[in-house]
């Protein structure tokens, strides 16, 4: 399946910003998955692409020129292979056995992961624990907040995403199973999930496989990666400070969309 | 339970050992109201200093002051030597550990290091995986615990390769000594340790590939136990003492800002733990960062010493390997010895100390500062129950060594002199090469019998003083 995406990020800001940095984890790279066609960034100004921890492609743009506002636009083209189930890697997946603060096990998420999982740690009990948590935890935005730990929503039973997928991670930590956080895109016809989306991979074996809680997918047919992590504050798209500036606004625009005369050439 | 301690001053038969006979003639001489007006001089000059520290957990932040003993801790210069080796040994090995596995990980692949207990270790920084730094140097700035037990034998305790802090009292307490007892020094040769800012200036300009780096120190503030250090440091090698607030990155370049403009700092001798170092990176409530640092850090634009990431090293399970990288990178035997260790996350030795507990030493794989620790001789019922508990729930956060029996030496205490434990802590600079000043921190449990020397725990420090013997 062939994907177009635009995303466009707005900040406005009450007062002038006197300087502000954002890292920035908008742009896919190749996978065995994924086939980047084209890609572009526009930013207030150029900067350069460099490697993130995890390897993720990150821009850091730094303004130090007063501001009022931010226009983050990312835009291009990306070949996903529907029929590639698992991401092969040559870095260890041990480091993704540690918990964060985000992703910390409590002794409800680890009796639940024991239970839910039947201690199995392959593939099928990792998706009978993702079956598991999507009836526990209910979709539900405006519940939690950004910096809502994987223990907060499991005892809440609400969530979206990113909730989701530290609660999962939290359990398969638990099992002994690396687990890490996906930030990206999903194509849906149905417009009650965000196209900006989260889902979690866990390493079975030899190879990280997608385990996307709130759809309940173990195929990730219609998802694109844009940066993997320990947990939301490694992986997501954008993190930033600033100097001054007051109160924010942040406006978020996202468009995917199959490109179907593509496909059909 | 009859236990024998080493003491640094008198033999088993009660002679004075040969290198403390001058010091022991000074003070048989000297009369008791003129070394107790002393003593009374050295605490007030302390205070007018403002040689204090804040003890962690108390709520009043109350600053105090450490206590200083007048009585130093001699090393006869043949002894000295063989620690002198023994720490370069080790700290040259813990380097070439790290490079090593933040790269190729040959020891993993050799299979002496198991890789899950350094790969999951939340000391490993996935941010350090590839990343080259000039000449390999990992931890610039390393302080080797020493202690001695019952035979005089020299133990290493730990290693402290992220943040090691005392070198100030090391130099603070020479200082006082030779202003109050001038006659002490010219008696008889001690070694000199005043060049130990030099020498730390000389390690930090020479991790940078510059010719003439611009050096700061970056100190959490005002508030932090160490920030007297960290403001005697930066003065004692004449660069900025800065905060998190001081510096900004544009451009993956960090700068300082000063009246008279951004200028670039090249190398950050930083006194911050990693999670603070980067708000964007690490621990995003962090008000003590700088936005951005580790992008530069990452391009290479900036050197922080320590580098991230020691903490894999020190770490107190990845301890008990440490002579088997000496053997592995260096191809030589361990000079100073570790003391051995249970490792509580292997079953069977989590049942020896389960069954040990009132003789051992039970500490935290990740703890310091002798906080979170059980001293098993010295403990109450109670104690080693409530530890018991923790050690069941979570036996990997945990290790556990035999009780030393710590070297003594005469102290100054309330009805006289008497004999108290101590340690050493040298520290191990390295730039171009590795290196050390004679002597170290001394630090001294001043409540009899006890065997915890940590300043937040009652302790108080000694000079050190290595003599030609």
């Amino acid at each position: 399946m062939r994907l177009s995406i635009s995303h466009d990020t707005t900040y406005h800001y009450d007062d002038q910003v006197r300087a502000s940095i954002q890292y920035l984890r908008l742009t896919p790279h190749d996978s065995e998955r994924q086939q980047v066609l084209s890609w572009q960034l526009d930013l207030p100004r150029p900067v350069h692409a460099q490697l993130d921890p995890y390897g993720n492609i990150l821009h850091v743009l730094t303004l130090d020129e007063p501001h009022e506002s931010i226009v983050i636009g990312a835009r291009g083209q990306v070949d996903i292979d529907e029929t590639c189930e698992a991401e092969h890697e040559r870095q260890s997946a041990l480091p993704f056995l540690r918990f964060t603060r985000l992703t910390q096990a409590d002794d409800a998420i680890r009796e639940f992961a024991a239970q839910q999982s039947k201690a199995r740690v392959d593939r099928n009990g990792l998706i009978d624990l993702m079956h598991a948590l999507n009836a526990h935890i209910a979709y539900q935005p405006g519940i939690t907040e950004v910096d809502t730990s994987a223990a907060e929503a499991f005892a809440g039973r609400r969530g979206v995403c990113q909730d989701h997928t530290h609660a999962f991670l939290a359990c398969a930590r638990s099992l002994g199973v690396p687990a890490r956080y996906v930030s990206g895109y999903l194509y849906t016809d149905d417009a009650e999930h965000l196209a900006s989306h989260a889902w979690a991979e866990a390493w079975v074996g030899d190879a990280w496989y997608s385990f996307d809680v709130t759809n309940c997918l173990a195929r990730p047919e219609r998802h694109l990666k844009l940066a993997v992590g320990l947990d939301y504050l490694d992986a997501c798209p954008v993190r930033g400070m600033r100097r001054g500036g007051g109160c924010e606004q942040m406006h978020a625009q996202v468009q995917v969309a199959p490109l179907l005369q593509v496909r059909q050439q | 339970m009859a236990r024998t301690f080493y003491d640094e001053m008198y033999d088993a038969s009660g002679a004075v050992r040969p290198h403390y006979r001058e010091f022991a003639r000074w003070l048989a001489e000297t009369p008791d109201d003129l070394l107790a007006q002393r003593r009374r001089e050295a605490d007030l000059l302390f205070h007018r200093a403002g040689i204090t520290f804040t003890l962690y957990g108390d709520d009043q932040g109350t600053e105090r002051l450490i206590p200083f003993d007048i009585i130093p801790r001699s090393i006869p210069a043949s002894e000295w030597r063989v620690v002198e080796r023994g720490c370069i040994q080790r700290v040259q090995a813990l380097n070439l550990f790290l490079a090593d596995l933040y790269h190729d990980q040959r020891i993993i692949k050799a299979g002496i290091i198991p890789a899950e207990q350094v790969l999951a270790n939340e000391g490993y920084q996935m941010a350090m995986q590839g990343l080259d730094l000039h000449r390999d140097i990992y931890a610039h700035i390393a302080g080797v615990d020493l202690v001695r037990d019952g035979d005089g034998s020299y133990y290493v305790l730990e290693d402290n390769l992220r943040t090691p802090s005392g070198v100030s009292y090391m130099l603070e307490d020479r200082k006082m000594m030779m202003r109050l007892f001038p006659e002490l020094f010219a008696a008889q040769r001690v070694a000199p340790v005043d060049h130990y800012p030099n020498l730390l200036l000389d390690a930090l300009k020479s991790s940078s590939p510059l010719d003439n780096p611009t050096v700061v120190v970056l100190t959490p503030g005002r508030f932090n136990s160490a920030y007297f250090e960290h403001a005697f440091l930066a003065r004692e090698m004449g660069v900025e003492l800065v905060e998190g607030a001081d510096l900004f990155v544009r451009d993956d370049k960090v700068y300082m800002r000063t009246t008279a403009g951004a200028r670039q700092v090249d190398v950050i001798y930083r006194r911050l733990d990693d999670a603070f170092l980067d708000p964007l990176a690490f621990n995003p409530d962090s008000m003590l960062g700088v936005a951005g640092l580790l992008s530069a850090y990452r391009s290479r634009n900036v050197v922080l010493a320590n580098a991230i990431g020691t903490g894999v090293a020190d770490d107190k399970s990845i301890y008990p390997y440490v002579g088997d990288m000496i053997r592995f990178y260096l191809d030589e035997e361990p000079i100073l010895k570790n003391v051995p260790t249970w490792q509580c996350r292997k079953p069977e030795e989590l049942s020896h100390v389960l069954a040990n507990l009132s003789e051992l030493v039970v500490k935290e794989t990740q703890g310091s500062g002798g906080y979170g620790m059980l001293v098993g001789p010295a403990a109450s019922k109670a104690e080693i129950e409530s530890f018991r508990a923790r050690l069941i729930a979570k036996p990997e956060a945990y290790i556990a060594q035999p009780t030393l029996c710590l070297s003594t030496c005469p102290t100054f205490v309330e009805r006289g002199i008497a004999p108290r434990h101590i340690d050493l802590r040298p520290f191990v600079l390295t730039g171009r090469e590795t290196r050390l000043v004679p002597g170290g921190l001394t630090r001294v449990a001043l409540r009899e019998g006890s065997l915890v020397v940590n300043s937040s725990q009652g302790g108080g420090t000694k000079d050190t003083w290595v003599v030609e013997d």
